[in-house]
């Protein structure tokens, strides 16, 4: 096993005999006759090295600008909040706001807001008033309900608090944070922020 | 220990086989790369030395297709953050400029890497001019000349692809540019303006104009490019090579060595002359060539990893501009060209004159005359070159002394008027000194 002599080893061996010196220059001498070039990295090998390492880290600094300027760092989407008018110009029951897909609902001083997109495949679901109230049991409670949630698409449909009961679809209807503006007053809804059903903002 | 040694063999058995035909351990081997390794299929196995050098052909042909190679990469990603409609276009190079992450280093680069095509096709075009590259050697079946015309129109398009492309940031710099640009193309007699209303999709530049070029800039002239860039390269290899190879084929001959041993079948009596492949094959190896894998290899890496510098380093030196929205209730005075098409610009001036009642059009003369006149000569040039076959692969022959002077003399022609076009030409055209400032212009008109 031969070791790689550096310019630290070379400055190491000021401190030794001058005997010693003479008999170790020897060695290396018969030992790079014996076999040139091994203890030492060439030069050709180093440029083809530091050659072929320039352009590795050229390409792949390259490649990193290329791909991230794919990254947006602005966005031009409507924004996920938004305010929706204040809390008396809703009437008793739901509202349907079609450019949001979202159902506003009043009950007396409450309010909550469903989104309108099927969690199936994301159609936008039809609310559909029902011809006499129905008694429906949930795992969570039990009510009496005036509509339902049908989705055109896939038939998949939902009780009227958004509880998934027939078809595909996987989930309930996601219920979104409503809170008040403190400037104006108006119900603002924040549709990146989900909620439990249970929700309700009290105004 | 037994298991990490092995796993250390494996890679390194992995990394030789995947590097094998990079760097070759015999002749064996470099010959075996080139048929093997599809990236270096397009290669003869063996090149002369000559044909390597730096100082005979410069890499100028290499370094265009590497540009190419740039454009189409920059091109790609900036395709996919550029809208090509009237209304958002400047908003999208806008948000490249300042938003996205790199965008101004995509845009700097593909503007630059444009730019410098320009210069390095045309500097290529006059490096095979004067070594008489587009003359045939001894041998038959070359065609020389036919790939010089290929040249000629690879020119045309990349300053077609570069003209296509000055549109698309839609700023008064584009939109003006490509207003003078295409008048001039309207003086053309007879089909002028009906090419004009072609291009534009209409009489001014508007929506049907942008997505014209976007779509000729992107895709159409692009693959026009690759598909005789194929066939540029593809002739070259038919040729037998670098015309220098045909030089050394020649010295040869006059040295009255013995003959080379070479496998040769042809039909004796039958055939007339020495093909390419058995001239190329008669050049002394040993003396004159090497292996391509690795040599002819490794110049290429080097030559990619120079232009990429080159072209990155420039981008941060010269920002590429972004003017005001086109508005074309303004124009700016003056309104130039692009920097290649100046000297046409120039031309066009200096061409319009009156004699007594009777106007000369300059844009008929300087718009179309002189530069058709130009490209048809270019084409035709190497069929009344008469010059003997020993000046083939020569940097400036004897013979053709006369001929590079005619050539030179046009280069530089071309040359002042851009550089007069770009630098000394002010309001209204008129000239001005570097040193004089220009008058001050109303905004508005």
């Amino acid at each position: 096993m031969k070791s790689r002599k550096s310019w630290l080893d070379k400055f190491r061996s000021k401190g030794e005999t001058e005997q010693a010196k003479l008999n170790r220059i020897k060695a290396e001498i018969l030992a790079e006759d014996a076999e040139p070039h091994a203890n030492k990295t060439s030069r050709r090998s180093f440029l083809t090295r530091l050659g072929v390492g320039a352009t590795l880290a050229a390409l792949a600094g390259q490649a990193f600008a290329y791909l991230r300027s794919l990254k947006p760092n602005v966005l031009y989407e409507e924004p996920q909040k938004f305010k929706v008018g204040a809390p008396d110009q809703f009437g008793e029951g739901g509202k349907f706001l079609e450019d949001k897909r979202l159902f506003v609902f009043k009950e007396r001083n409450t309010f909550y807001a469903i989104s309108a997109s099927c969690t199936h495949l994301g159609c936008t679901v039809k609310m559909q008033k029902l011809n006499q109230p129905k008694k429906v049991r949930t795992r969570k409670r039990e009510f009496e309900e005036q509509y339902e949630f049908h989705c055109p698409c896939h038939g998949s449909k939902y009780y009227g608090d958004g509880t998934n009961y027939a078809g595909p679809a996987p989930r309930p209807l996601d219920y979104f944070k409503l809170e008040v503006s403190p400037d104006d007053g108006q119900l603002i809804v924040d549709m990146s922020q989900v909620v439990d059903q249970n929700f309700r903002l009290t105004v | 220990m037994q298991a990490k040694q092995s796993i250390r063999e494996k890679a390194n058995w992995a990394w030789g086989k995947a590097i094998w035909t990079w760097l070759p351990a015999s002749d064996r081997e470099a010959g075996d790369s080139i048929v093997r390794n599809f990236l270096l299929h397009w290669f003869p196995a063996k090149v002369s030395r000559e044909s390597l050098s730096w100082n005979y052909s410069f890499w100028l042909g290499t370094i265009s297709a590497i540009l190419f190679l740039i454009l189409t990469v920059t091109g790609t990603f900036l395709m996919f953050l550029y809208v090509p409609s009237v209304e958002r276009a400047y908003l999208s190079v806008k948000d490249l400029e300042y938003t996205v992450s790199f965008g101004w280093f995509l845009r700097g680069l593909h503007r630059i890497s444009a730019h410098l095509m320009v210069a390095v096709v045309f500097l290529h075009m006059v490096r095979v001019f004067l070594t008489a590259a587009y003359k045939n050697g001894a041998a038959v079946n070359q065609n020389r000349p036919v790939n010089w015309i290929v040249g000629v129109v690879l020119l045309l398009v990349t300053l077609f692809l570069s003209f296509t492309g000055y549109l698309l940031p839609w700023d008064q710099l584009a939109y003006w540019a490509i207003t003078v640009g295409t008048n001039i193309a309207s003086a053309a007699p007879v089909a002028g303006e009906w090419m004009r209303f072609i291009l534009l999709g209409g009489n001014t530049i508007e929506q049907n104009t942008l997505i014209r070029f976007y779509v000729l800039h992107c895709f159409f002239l692009p693959l026009i490019v690759l598909a005789l860039f194929s066939y540029h390269m593809w002739r070259v290899r038919k040729d037998g090579g670098l015309a220098c190879v045909d030089k050394e084929a020649l010295a040869q001959k006059k040295e009255k060595v013995a003959p080379i041993k070479s496998k040769t079948y042809s039909l004796l009596g039958i055939t007339s002359g020495v093909t390419v492949h058995v001239e190329t094959s008669l050049v002394d190896e040993d003396k004159h060539t090497v292996q391509s894998s690795p040599n002819l290899t490794r110049r290429l890496l080097l030559v990619t990893l120079a232009t990429l510098a080159v072209a990155s380093i420039l981008t941060f030196i010269f920002h590429a501009p972004l003017e005001e929205p086109a508005n074309p209730a303004i124009t700016p005075n003056p309104a130039k060209a692009p920097w290649y098409f100046l000297w046409l610009q120039e031309l066009v001036t200096i061409t319009t004159f009156s004699i007594g009642g009777f106007t000369i059009n300059g844009a008929l003369i300087g718009g179309i005359i002189v530069p058709g006149i130009l490209v048809a000569a270019a084409i035709l040039w190497p069929y009344f070159d008469k010059s003997p076959a020993r000046s083939t692969g020569v940097w400036f022959a004897k013979e053709r002394r006369r001929q590079n002077m005619i050539f030179l003399l046009v280069v530089l022609f071309i040359l002042v008027l851009t550089i007069v076009g770009t630098f000394l030409r002010g309001p209204y055209w008129n000239f001005y000194w570097p040193w004089e400032s220009w008058p001050e212009m109303p905004r508005k008109f």
